[in-house]
């Protein structure tokens, strides 16, 4: 039962050739069928000929002599008939005057004088109706006329060996022959049919080596001569450039996605920048208006740096968030405080408690990279931002196992709609409208071979993404 | 009744030899074989001929017949000139045949009878035979009948009686292949064919074995009408089968045949014969 779906996943250059030689195969063994019959016929013919001929031969020669009932010539004739004849096909002649006694026989100790003939009758057919049964050993039989009177009975038996090997040596041929034709033609077939479907081979070559990115075939190998074909492969190219065009914009939009997320931030940011504006203005004029207290300037001074040393830190975590093609800075514990840096005013907005929680040690997180860690898990805290709402409820958990590190975002939103779950979760086309944001965060995740979850826990929606780690274990 | 036989025979012969007068200019002598020898052979035939015809200075016709029966009667009547025959034949028309010679075979103008049975065949005499098949070569033959059949009328059985079936096969190879066949289980043979045979196909011979042996008895012997042996060509036939060994085809001829020479008419040589003639009349 398993063979056949197996025989449909081979290509197609295999198929039909293995088609065609099953095909010959066919034809062979009803060729051969059709020669062994007819040689059957053949040989049949030529044996009920031969026997008819001798017999008849024989009868003639006989006739006298039987009538007469002289054993010696009967006997004479017979045995110069049999060395004159092919003696290697007569094995015996018997023959027997008119009321069945033996007069004479090639083999007189097989077939003595005055024996009844019925014993060597008993299996015996007409010579046209002798036919080839298998039996090296055939008899037949017939009427001994002289004079157009039944004087006596004659009965031969004819070794057939020869012909059986005839035919066992005519089956032989024909089988290798025919197996040797079929394996000609067989291949013969799969190279016309290689040949013939080498562009689709290509084709094929050409969608599976792309890796989700379809390779255009070169313009030299498309087929010219097959119209049909040529037109196949010029869709197809022009379908490539649709899909990299496609790919292109997904890239674009990815990239776009990442200053979209800090815009997302910005006036929560602007927020961070702003606070200790003011207090820098106050702090400022403090300065100016009680320079001669140094106790007053030192607390300013104070205040100004603290103030400075936190936008210092804002604009640090934008400027690191921003740059993305840190290609292949480890992620560290401080990533992370980056990330809440960055994040705790977009929640601190909307009044929403942040619980932060960070169980994995520098060793463990420095096995991964850090721009796409911190890209996912800052679009996830501002999925879950955005879910949560007003006074809602965001969580961060990392934590790491024997060989994977454990990133879970929970909100108390309202969860997940489908068209989200899909662009998260699913490989298919991106569906129009909605931002790419969760795709992104897939493409991400997919990347680095991690694997994404989600849990709805009554009023807790749990987003848990686990990235296998690299190198080996020493956490 | 044999005086009526002899006289339409001769009347016969000289029907049969009006014509050969008209046409004496180059008439062939016409010499008949018996089945004595390999009748089949056909060289053997072709240095006969031509050992004769050297001999006679004159052509020779070699004329066969099945039987001895034809043989004598074609003597008789004129059909042949001269033949050789069985020594029983000849003893059976002493009055009107003559010898011309008898064959040398083995040093002497003498033969034997073999009984032969199938080389398997555990008979070791002919008592052993009795109620079985057997092949004789013609009933005018000594070896090939006259030699079983008076051995059986010694003890007052005739072959019909003492055989369960008897035939005739005209040949003294004939009675060796009947045996080697197996068509029968024993038969009469001429000692010097069976021998010649040993020789000349020991595949067909060692099929057979020859189980008893007669007494010496006459060489079938060349013979021509008492009539007609004051004839230049009989007489010129007796002298040439005499001197065969002293030509190189006749030598030829005799080297084939398997014999010595051609030894000088001697009619005591079948004395034997001529008892077991009597002795089978007498049984």
């Amino acid at each position: 039962m398993t063979s056949l779906p197996r025989f449909r996943d081979l290509p197609v250059t295999l198929r039909v050739p293995l088609i065609t030689a099953g095909l010959m195969i066919l034809l062979g063994l009803l060729a051969s069928q059709s020669v062994l019959a007819t040689l059957g016929r053949v040989q049949d013919a030529r044996l009920s000929e031969a026997a008819r001929l001798h017999l008849e031969g024989l009868s003639v020669a006989l006739g006298p002599s039987v009538l007469r009932q002289d054993v010696w010539e009967v006997y004479d004739i017979l045995d110069r008939a049999r060395s004159a004849y092919d003696g290697r096909r007569l094995l015996l002649s018997v023959v027997a005057d008119e009321r069945g006694r033996i007069l004479a026989a090639t083999d007189p100790r097989r077939a003595p004088v005055g024996e009844d003939v019925a014993t060597f009758e008993a299996d015996a057919v007409l010579p046209p109706e002798i036919r080839m049964t298998g039996d090296p050993v055939l008899r037949v039989s017939a009427p001994l006329l002289y004079q157009g009177r039944e004087i006596g009975r004659i009965v031969t038996e004819l070794d057939v060996t020869d012909l059986l090997a005839e035919r066992r040596s005519v089956a032989m041929w024909l089988l290798f022959g025919n197996t040797a034709a079929t394996a000609l033609l067989a291949f013969g077939g799969w190279l016309a049919v290689a040949r013939i479907l080498r562009p689709v081979g290509t084709l094929v070559q050409a969608m599976d080596d792309s890796r989700g990115a379809p390779r255009p075939i070169p313009d030299v190998d498309i087929p010219r001569g097959d119209p049909g074909l040529a037109r196949l492969i010029q869709t197809y190219n022009r379908m490539t450039t649709a899909v990299e065009s496609r790919a292109e914009a997904e890239r674009r939009l990815a990239e776009r996605e990442r200053f979209v997320s800090l815009g997302r931030l910005s006036s929560s940011l602007a927020h961070e920048v702003n606070n200790p504006l003011g207090g820098l203005l106050n702090a400022a004029d403090t300065l100016r208006t009680y320079a001669d207290r140094p106790e007053v300037v030192r607390q300013s001074a104070e205040l100004m740096q603290r103030g400075l040393a936190h936008l210092r830190e804002v604009t640090r975590a934008i400027l690191e968030q921003h740059r993305l093609d840190r290609a292949g800075q480890p992620l560290r514990p401080e990533d992370f405080e980056d990330l809440r840096l960055l994040f705790e005013p977009e929640a601190a907005s909307r009044g929403q408690v942040l619980d932060w929680e960070l169980n994995a040690g520098a060793s463990v997180l420095a096995r991964l990279p850090a721009a796409p860690v911190r890209q996912v898990v800052l679009n996830l805290l501002l999925n879950a931002a955005a879910a949560a709402g007003q006074n809602g409820r965001v969580g961060l958990d990392v934590a790491n196992g024997q060989d994977r590190l454990s990133v879970t975002i929970s909100d108390d939103g309202p969860g997940l709609g489908q068209a989200d779950l899909g662009r998260l979760l699913g490989a298919g086309p991106l569906p129009p409208g909605g931002g790419v944001g969760l795709r992104l965060v897939r493409d991400l995740v997919t990347g680095l071979g991690g694997a994404i979850q989600h849990e709805r826990l009554e009023t807790r929606t749990l987003i848990r993404i686990e990235f296998p780690l690299r190198g080996s274990a020493d956490a | 009744m044999q005086g009526t036989r002899r006289a339409m025979l001769l009347g016969a012969a000289t029907l049969a030899a009006a014509p050969w007068v008209r046409a004496q200019g180059a008439p062939p002598f016409r010499f008949a074989l018996t089945p004595v020898f390999l009748d089949n052979d056909a060289a053997v035939i072709s240095a006969l001929r031509s050992a004769l015809a050297a001999g006679m200075g004159q052509d020779i016709e070699l004329v066969q017949r099945r039987t001895y029966q034809e043989i004598s009667g074609a003597l008789l009547d004129g059909s042949v000139d001269a033949a050789w025959t069985c020594g029983y034949p000849y003893l059976q028309h002493r009055s009107e045949f003559r010898l011309l010679g008898v064959p040398v075979w083995r040093g002497r103008p003498l033969y034997q009878s073999y009984l032969i049975v199938g080389a398997d065949d555990p008979a070791t005499a002919l008592p052993d035979l009795r109620g079985t098949t057997h092949a004789f070569s013609d009933p005018d033959s000594n070896s090939g009948y006259l030699v079983t059949a008076s051995n059986l009328a010694q003890s007052g059985e005739t072959p019909d009686q003492f055989f369960s079936r008897v035939i005739f096969t005209y040949g003294h190879r004939n009675v060796v292949r009947a045996v080697a066949g197996g068509l029968t289980r024993s038969g009469s043979v001429d000692g010097y064919v069976w021998e010649a045979l040993n020789a000349a196909e020991p595949d067909l011979t060692a099929r057979t074995k020859v189980i008893s042996r007669s007494e010496w008895l006459g060489f079938p012997p060349f013979v021509a009408r008492s009539d007609r042996i004051g004839d230049p060509a009989v007489s010129a036939c007796g002298a040439a089968l005499l001197a065969l060994s002293a030509t190189a085809e006749g030598r030829a001829a005799l080297r084939v045949l398997y014999l010595d020479g051609v030894a000088a008419p001697d009619d005591a040589l079948f004395d034997g014969i001529a008892a077991r003639m009597a002795a089978l009349e007498g049984g």
